[in-house]
């Protein structure tokens, strides 16, 4: 199995050994649409090759169903769909990147593309404001990388609503 | 002594003797004379008394020994049982069950020292059997009594805390003949009790030593315990023996003392004062003096753990209780004992001869595969090998799965006491039969099963049976019957709660629901007895007349089918007006794995349930009625609507057009006594399923139970049969 294992040891630097002046994050960008996402690393816990889905009947459009990760049976859901953009086209790069928040509960998300991993600081991130329109409702804010910009996801708000439904 | 790390068999052999004393008391209050009961009442209250004593838990074994006086009278045939006894000693084990409650939430007794339970237990004693209104026990009574009694009971506690318990020992007729025979020799009789140190670790080795010791001086008649018990280390810090010898009392003492690690010897002549009856007088003697002379002669643990140096936690334990008296009361904690389940050890040992068959599965699997590798092509022999770790998992998964199941015993036990109590409190007379304790259910679903039942059977035995003039008017016998079977059937185990009451009056429970407006009078005379029972399950709907503190508050049975429901469970009322009603659960044998058929419906696989699925038809598309714009189909005399697994669960069509002219394969499930066809695609065939949750994230429709992982890696969904049909 090809899967990029986040360590955990990174993210164990990243709360213990970080510098005292400069708060840095790391994020894995991934390609969504035309756009790269960051989302942070510390949720990260598997990032798996795209496998088969088991459709779940009647739930929302953008939960694609279930998956095996190891043994354990874990939703799956597009976050293209729930960003209110085209349907997923599953190519060789599709990958499922496996959150995993608070109470070891995980979730995959579809996603186009894993491009890298970036460490950003503080400086470099734009926080957003109250003001969101509707695809910035998951955002947390922007970075930039290599005079590249990467919108970062902010994963509790886009996983507090797949719970609401 | 640090006592803590026996808590947990403490606690748990503390319920079993709870249990078993209630058990028996219920027996003898049907039998007062039975010999067997009394003695098996003794022996229980006897131990509970001793590791009471052990742990430290003082006001628990002052309350025990009193109720173990009361029976060793009843046992010598001092005085008889009599039913107001019974209630005395009923309350007695109510007390005491409290103590263990509390023990198990703060590891202490609690402060209440039941005195009057305590009084009217000595009340029973000084009035021979008598229970006398009021009990009290005033200290002149028991001064007479205690003159009247032997002289040696007041001289085990001069002074000394721990008292010559050797007085206890009980002489039988032979070993009286060899006493008497040895004072006509001239010989001297000693009684002897020795203290082992509490920090001695072979307790047997000292005691054989002391015994040895003894042998050079004289003669030991008997011990106690038995010499067997001591040679097995059955006793605690002390044993006590009757001892032949021309030494004087000074000598032995010294003899036994020599033997290092002995803490104390205590040795007198034996004064033959209690030759007639040998055990009973010392009874009264124990006991009259209530306060000072009882503890010191019977309470040997604590006493003596007392002027021990080491820190024990039985001393410590009384000033930790006065402190919480006075200082308000604890603050709840959780309770300071974890869940444990007991398994039988032969269950583990069958565990381990699986799991090392598994290792020598895998270990041949390895050889096989590489056999296979040499002679390319011949996979016969790790086909051998994979059928055989089948067989090996699936054998080790039963066991597992046994290794969690107990008998539902540890719930039923407490209710023909229940019922006892209920009888009294509402005036009827009725008897409870039950059957199948010995039934197995998952440890979990055991523990959350107790209510529901307590809940049933208050139930039958408050609205459903008569009041007794009603039954023998209506040509019944007096006594109503209330019966709890409990029995496995397939993959379930149905637990059936049944009276021979009045069952279920389905009028007045339809005219309650239109007077609660739960439904319409149109909508009630549609309905059918069926679903007007089923009313009974909502939310405070009682058709009690009045609320007693029995039942009839309306809270009861919605509470029992959620509960029922959420252990994967079902309720099925049967009722026959008149004649009583009975109540069915019926519970999965483990929630964790289960037998299902695998089926396929358009291009996705599921999973059904076998335990659901009552047949399988092929059936011929003609074959299919509409009835009210809904299909269904006649099979063997019924009609059975069918559902289109395929729309329900939203499959795309596979398109072929071919399917029209085929026949149906359609799986009969049922829930109750409602049927239902699902249609699917075709069938892959019985598996055994592991039942997997499907996170928090997804809110999944009722109709899907969970999921499951199959062999080839992929996820399938497991159905629901009950939320379709």
């Amino acid at each position: 199995m090809d899967e990029v294992k986040v360590m955990d040891d990174q993210k164990r630097d990243f709360s213990l050994n970080r510098p005292v002046k400069r708060e840095t994050t790391q994020f894995i960008v991934t390609q969504l649409g035309g756009e790269q996402y960051g989302i942070d690393i510390k949720y990260i816990s598997n990032i798996i090759r795209m496998s088969k889905i088991t459709r779940v009947p009647k739930v929302p459009n953008y939960i694609k169903g279930v998956i095996n990760v190891r043994g354990v049976v874990i939703p799956t859901i597009s976050l293209r769909l729930k960003m209110g953009l085209p349907e997923d086209e599953v190519t060789k790069k599709t990958r499922i990147i496996i959150l995993t928040l608070e109470q070891h509960e995980s979730i995959g998300v579809l996603v186009d593309e894993v491009k890298e991993v970036v460490t950003l600081d503080e400086e470099h991130i734009e926080r957003m404001g109250y003001e969101k329109d509707e695809k910035e409702r998951f955002l947390s804010g922007v970075g930039k990388a290599d005079g590249k910009l990467i919108s970062l996801l902010d994963i509790t708000s886009v996983l507090a609503e797949v719970v609401d439904v | 002594m640090d006592t803590s790390q026996y808590l947990d068999i403490f606690l748990d052999e503390s319920k079993e003797h709870l249990q078993n004393l209630s058990d028996q008391i219920m027996e003898l209050e049907q039998n007062p004379e039975n010999m067997d009961t009394i003695n098996e009442i003794f022996r229980a209250a006897h131990s509970l008394k001793g590791m009471a004593g052990t742990m430290g838990y003082k006001r628990m074994q002052t309350l025990t020994h009193d109720m173990e006086n009361v029976f060793s009278e009843v046992r010598n045939g001092t005085f008889k049982v009599q039913p107001g006894m019974i209630d005395i000693l009923f309350k007695s084990l109510d007390a005491l069950e409290e103590y263990v409650n509390n023990i198990q939430q703060t590891t202490e007794e609690g402060t209440n020292d039941n005195q009057d339970l305590i009084d009217a237990l000595n009340s029973i004693l000084k009035n021979n059997g008598e229970v006398v209104a009021g009990g009290g026990a005033p200290a002149a009574d028991s001064g007479a009594a205690a003159s009247s009694a032997p002289a040696e009971a007041p001289a085990s506690n001069d002074g000394n805390v721990k008292g010559e318990k050797w007085q206890e020992i009980k002489i039988n007729d032979t070993e009286r003949m060899l006493i008497d025979k040895a004072h006509s020799e001239g010989l001297k009789v000693y009684g002897l009790t020795v203290y082992v140190e509490e920090a001695c670790v072979l307790k047997a080795a000292r005691a054989f030593l002391v015994f040895k010791a003894l042998e050079k001086l004289g003669e030991i008649i008997v011990s106690a315990p038995t010499a067997q018990d001591i040679e097995d280390e059955k006793f605690e810090l002390t044993f006590s023996l009757i001892f032949i010898s021309g030494n004087t009392a000074d000598e032995i003492k010294e003899a036994v003392k020599s033997v290092s690690e002995i803490e104390e010897a205590f040795c007198a002549e034996y004064t033959a004062a209690a030759p007639a009856k040998p055990a009973e007088p010392e009874k009264p003697a124990e006991t009259k003096p209530a306060e000072e002379a009882k503890p010191a002669v019977t309470a040997p643990a604590p006493k003596a753990a007392a002027p021990a140096a080491t820190p024990a936690p039985a001393p410590a334990a009384k000033p930790a209780a006065a402190a919480a008296s006075a200082s308000s009361t604890k603050p709840a904690a959780k309770p300071v004992v974890n869940r444990t389940v007991r398994v039988d050890i032969e269950k583990l040992d069958n565990l381990m001869n699986l799991v090392s068959e598994l290792i020598i599965a895998k270990n041949s699997l390895i050889s096989a595969t590489a056999a296979a590798e040499d002679n390319k092509g011949d996979n016969g022999s790790v086909n051998e090998q994979i059928e055989y770790l089948e067989s090996v998992t699936t054998n080790l998964h039963e066991s597992v799965m046994k290794v969690r199941m107990v008998p539902i015993e540890s719930v039923v036990a407490k209710f023909p006491r229940m019922i006892r109590d209920l009888s009294k409190k509402l005036g009827k007379k009725m008897e409870l039969y039950m059957s199948g304790e010995d039934t197995e259910l998952d440890r979990t679903v055991v523990d959350e099963i107790g209510d529901p039942l307590m809940h049933m059977l208050r139930n039958s035995a408050d609205h459903g049976l008569e009041p007794n003039d009603v039954r023998v008017a209506n040509g019944k016998p007096e006594v109503g019957s209330i019966f709890l079977d409990a029995y496995q059937d397939g993959n379930n185990v149905v637990i059936e709660v049944r009276d021979d009451g009045g069952g279920i009056n389905v009028d007045a429970v339809r005219n309650k629901a239109i007077e609660r407006g739960t439904v319409t009078p149109e909508q009630a005379e549609a309905m059918t007895e069926k679903e007007i029972i089923d009313l009974l399950f909502l939310p405070s709907f009682s058709t009690a007349k009045k609320v007693s503190d029995v039942s009839g508050r309306g809270v009861g049975l919605d509470v029992v089918k959620s509960k029922i429901e959420s252990l994967s469970g079902e309720v099925e009322v049967k009722n026959r007006f008149g004649e009583g009603s009975s109540w069915i659960i019926r519970l999965p044998l483990t929630l964790a794995i289960i037998q299902a058929l695998m089926v396929v419906i358009g291009d996705e696989k599921y999973a059904i349930a076998l335990g659901s699925i009552q047949t399988i038809e092929d059936v011929l598309p003609e074959d299919i009625k509409l009835v009210q714009a809904k299909e269904v189909i006649h099979i063997r005399g019924t009609v059975i609507p069918i559902i289109r697994m395929d729309k329900v669960l939203e499959i795309p069509s596979r398109g072929d057009e071919d399917n029209k002219n085929k026949n149906l394969t359609v799986i009969i499930v049922k829930k109750g006594d409602k049927q239902a066809g699902l249609v699917v695609d075709e069938l892959i065939g019985q598996q055994e399923v592991v039942i997997k949750s499907m996170g928090k994230y997804i809110k999944v429709p009722k109709m899907i139970s969970g999921a499951t992982i199959l062999g080839n890696g992929e996820v399938a969904l497991i159905l629901d049969t009950n939320a379709l049909i």
